[in-house]
């Protein structure tokens, strides 16, 4: 037997092997992604009598003009900005801590992660009368507790406030997430790259910007990625504080999508709203997914 | 073997085993098979085969139409109604209404439909018409705007079986101190509450629905017809969103903002964040739905006896109007028992079984005569004001696509309310909109713009 008769029966051997995976895959992926791309040249909504009829491209010319969808993508994108940004400092900040040795750390690991597993839609509801202009207790907390604001704040029925509040709302839920991921990854640095830093003389502020930022960062381009998909795809959480309101100033896609499909019936152009926040979805994916490589080759590079 | 043996011992029954050993064990087995198949043979013929009709409900609902089912289902031993458990927000149950509709052949023989879906499922194909079996004579028992929110393009697709209708409560304590008539206009309603606040310890005059929901379309819609206006009339599609009617009525919603009688939180309350500061005895008046009276005078509440309701207040020289909800019955278009569904939908909406399910659970009927049954005013004494109400509903516009053109006024409401926008311009974007939408005057500079 050749080595060569050999080799191609290996490669034979691995399509059968990996078959079933790709059936699985392109049944229970490819074949709802490719649907979503042929409905969206498709008008199928109650003026066709919700039979698909072919128009091209004119679903997506009407997104193009469809000033509510470009207010929903700018919305989410800024929520998503915003949410990232201080899940990031502050989960890096709480990960620092929970690597520190104390007592009860244990203990105190585990409360951290509860914000994470906790239901979205309830907490939302909870987050709703916290931030009730009249009832609520962050108002209360900040009139007579700090004294900073004299009349109470209207949290959840003014444009800029109710950003601010699902934001926050959004913080305080996902942050022990990725707190937990970064304290898997402090935990994988070696205590004796700071001994040895400390002998030359670093000071703790230089250790944390040359041995544990740069050696975190694997897991931080991935915490943000996780957080990215489940961001930009927010809805239980805003569905429930303020079901996009108010005037459509914390209108997300995903909501806008919701009512398309489900509240309008209109499937060609929800269909198409849905390949265009697929298609941004996919090239933010490529991108970090390039840099991760990159990151992942010197941080390599580095450590060997 | 041993342990077979030692089983055999166990239960006793050596001595059956060895029996069975001599008739052989397939004899045994076709024995037991003629046993149970005669069995099972003998209950069906003493049965009559019953035709299954079933329809998806809220989960709290379906307990309470366990009442009717088995009244029915005495009477009616041929029909069997399956009273399908669906989740208790309304919105989710649509979903699965109309899921199972969009896969084909729904497994619901009944649709027991909130007022609002109506022009959508007819207008896309899930119901039947319901003129083939109603007698039209009938239909005037029920409340006029009732009938009119099942009517779709000629069509008649729900029978109104409980009804539900926004109205004014007010502290009638409060009102008789100041020595004041209950408001009719909207500027009464702001002169009571501004004396109110100023002279009682009464912090707020006026609470009512603000966030961006059907229900701010629900208060709109009240003090815009109650103003005169309206929205979309259903068979001309012509749009009355930028009439100085509506422009009037939206500037009175936020007026009472402005003015300081309402909480500036107004802009996000749902029903039960516009109750509670009613019920703590914060607030003068409060705009809302049947169920307040039960749950403002419920034992221990602060306000138990001291509150009254009444029509909605109107603009000068007007007429009130009260926004209609509720509920009924449509007949699936897939079903194959349309008859025995109609029977069903028949008793459901027949005056007895109203009268027992409004005495029993304390709904508002939605037949004009049960308002003023002896037996119901017994129990609930304030139904004679509820008809006041009742008389002057008004539906939502029967459009197919209502739930668009009740988002795209949601969305301007919301954003005039909270000064993104002036009710003039918001009024006039969102009768631009909807007119695009319903296929109006298609003409226009910049198609789908949104301003916000």
């Amino acid at each position: 037997m050749t080595p060569n008769t050999i080799r191609s029966r290996e490669i034979r051997t691995g399509w059968l092997l990996t078959l079933p995976a790709l059936l699985v895959l392109s049944l229970v992926y490819a074949y709802p992604i490719l649907r979503a791309f042929v409905l969206s040249l498709f008008t199928q909504n109650l003026s066709t009598n919700l039979t698909p009829e072919f128009t091209g491209l004119d679903n997506y010319v009407r997104m193009a003009l469809d000033g509510r969808f470009w207010n929903s993508i700018w919305n989410t994108t800024l929520f998503t900005g915003v949410s990232l940004v201080a899940e990031l400092i502050l989960g890096i900040g709480i990960a620092l801590v929970l690597n520190q040795t104390f007592r009860g750390r244990g203990t105190i690991r585990t409360i951290a992660i509860l914000p994470w597993a906790l239901p979205t839609a309830l907490i939302a509801l909870a987050w709703r009368w916290i931030f009730n202009d009249q009832f609520g207790v962050w108002n209360d907390i900040l009139r007579h507790g700090l004294h900073l604001i004299q009349a109470p704040v209207n949290w959840l029925g003014e444009p800029t406030a109710a950003m601010l509040a699902v934001m926050a709302a959004d913080v305080w839920k996902t942050t022990s997430f990725v707190a937990i991921l970064l304290l898997a990854g402090l935990q994988s640095i070696s205590q004796d790259l700071y001994e040895a830093h400390a002998i030359d003389g670093a000071s703790p502020w230089q250790s944390f910007r040359q041995i544990t930022l740069p050696l975190l960062m694997p897991q931080i381009v991935i915490a943000m990625l996780f957080r990215f998909a489940q961001a930009f795809g927010i809805f239980d959480l805003i569905q429930v504080m303020t079901g996009g309101g108010p005037g459509g100033a914390t209108e997300m896609v995903s909501l806008y999508i919701y009512a398309t499909v489900m509240r309008y019936l209109d499937f060609g152009y929800g269909a198409a709203l849905v390949v265009m926040t697929f298609l941004t979805l996919i090239v933010v994916v490529a991108i970090v997914g390039y840099y991760l490589a990159k990151v992942r080759n010197t941080t390599g590079a580095e450590s060997s | 073997m041993k342990l077979q043996m030692r089983l055999n011992r166990w239960f006793r029954i050596g001595r059956y085993a060895s029996r069975l050993r001599q008739h052989g064990k397939w004899g045994a087995i076709a024995w037991v098979t003629c046993l149970i198949i005669s069995v099972i043979g003998l209950s069906t013929l003493a049965q009559e085969p019953r035709t299954p009709i079933s329809l998806l409900v809220r989960a709290v609902e379906a307990e309470q139409l366990a009442l009717l089912e088995t009244a029915f289902e005495t009477e009616n031993p041929d029909i069997d109604i399956r009273l399908v458990e669906g989740p208790n927000a309304s919105d989710s149950v649509e979903n699965l209404y109309t899921t199972s509709f969009l896969l084909g052949d729904s497994p619901y023989d009944l649709v027991y439909a909130d007022v609002v879906w109506i022009p959508k499922f007819a207008a896309a194909g899930w119901l039947r018409n319901l003129s083939d079996y109603v007698d039209p004579a009938e239909l005037g028992a029920f409340l006029a705007a009732d009938i009119q929110a099942g009517t779709y393009q000629e069509g008649f697709y729900r029978m109104p079986f409980r009804s539900d209708m926004g109205m004014l409560y007010y502290r009638e304590d409060i009102l008789n101190q100041l020595g004041l008539d209950p408001p009719n206009t909207f500027q009464e309603l702001i002169d009571a509450s501004k004396r109110a606040q100023a002279e009682t310890d009464i912090k707020w005059g006026f609470t009512w629905q603000g966030a961006q929901y059907e229900g701010l379309i629900c208060d709109y819609l009240e003090v815009l017809a109650g103003s005169g206006g309206f929205w979309v009339n259903p068979d001309t599609k012509e749009v009355g969103l930028d009439r100085p009617e509506a422009v009037e009525a939206l500037q009175f919603l936020k007026s009472t903002i402005d003015q300081g009688i309402t909480p500036p939180g107004v802009t996000n309350y749902l029903e039960e964040d516009s109750l509670r500061p009613f019920e703590n005895g914060d607030t003068l008046f409060l705009r809302n739905w049947p169920y307040v009276w039960a749950e403002a005078n419920k034992a221990g509440s602060v306000v138990q006896g001291k509150i009254q309701l009444k029509p909605m207040v109107h603009a000068e020289g007007k007429s009130p109007a009260a926004t209609l909800g509720g509920w009924g019955f449509g007949i699936a278009k897939t079903t194959p028992h349309p008859e025995a569904a109609w029977r069903v939908v028949d008793y459901f909406t027949s005056a007895a079984a109203q009268k027992e399910f409004v005495l029993a659970y304390a709904y508002v009927p939605s037949r004009r005569n049960l308002f003023t049954d002896p037996d119901i005013l017994a129990k609930y004494p304030h139904y004679e004001q509820l008809l006041a109400v009742a008389e002057e509903t008004v539906p939502r516009p029967p459009v197919g696509q209502y739930a668009q053109i009740s988002d795209i006024l949601q969305r301007y409401l919301s954003a005039a309310i909270t000064d993104q926008m002036t009710p003039l311009s918001a009024l006039k974007a969102a009768a631009g909109e909807t007119r695009r939408l319903l296929g109006d005057r298609p003409s226009s500079p910049s198609p789908h713009q949104s301003q916000v």
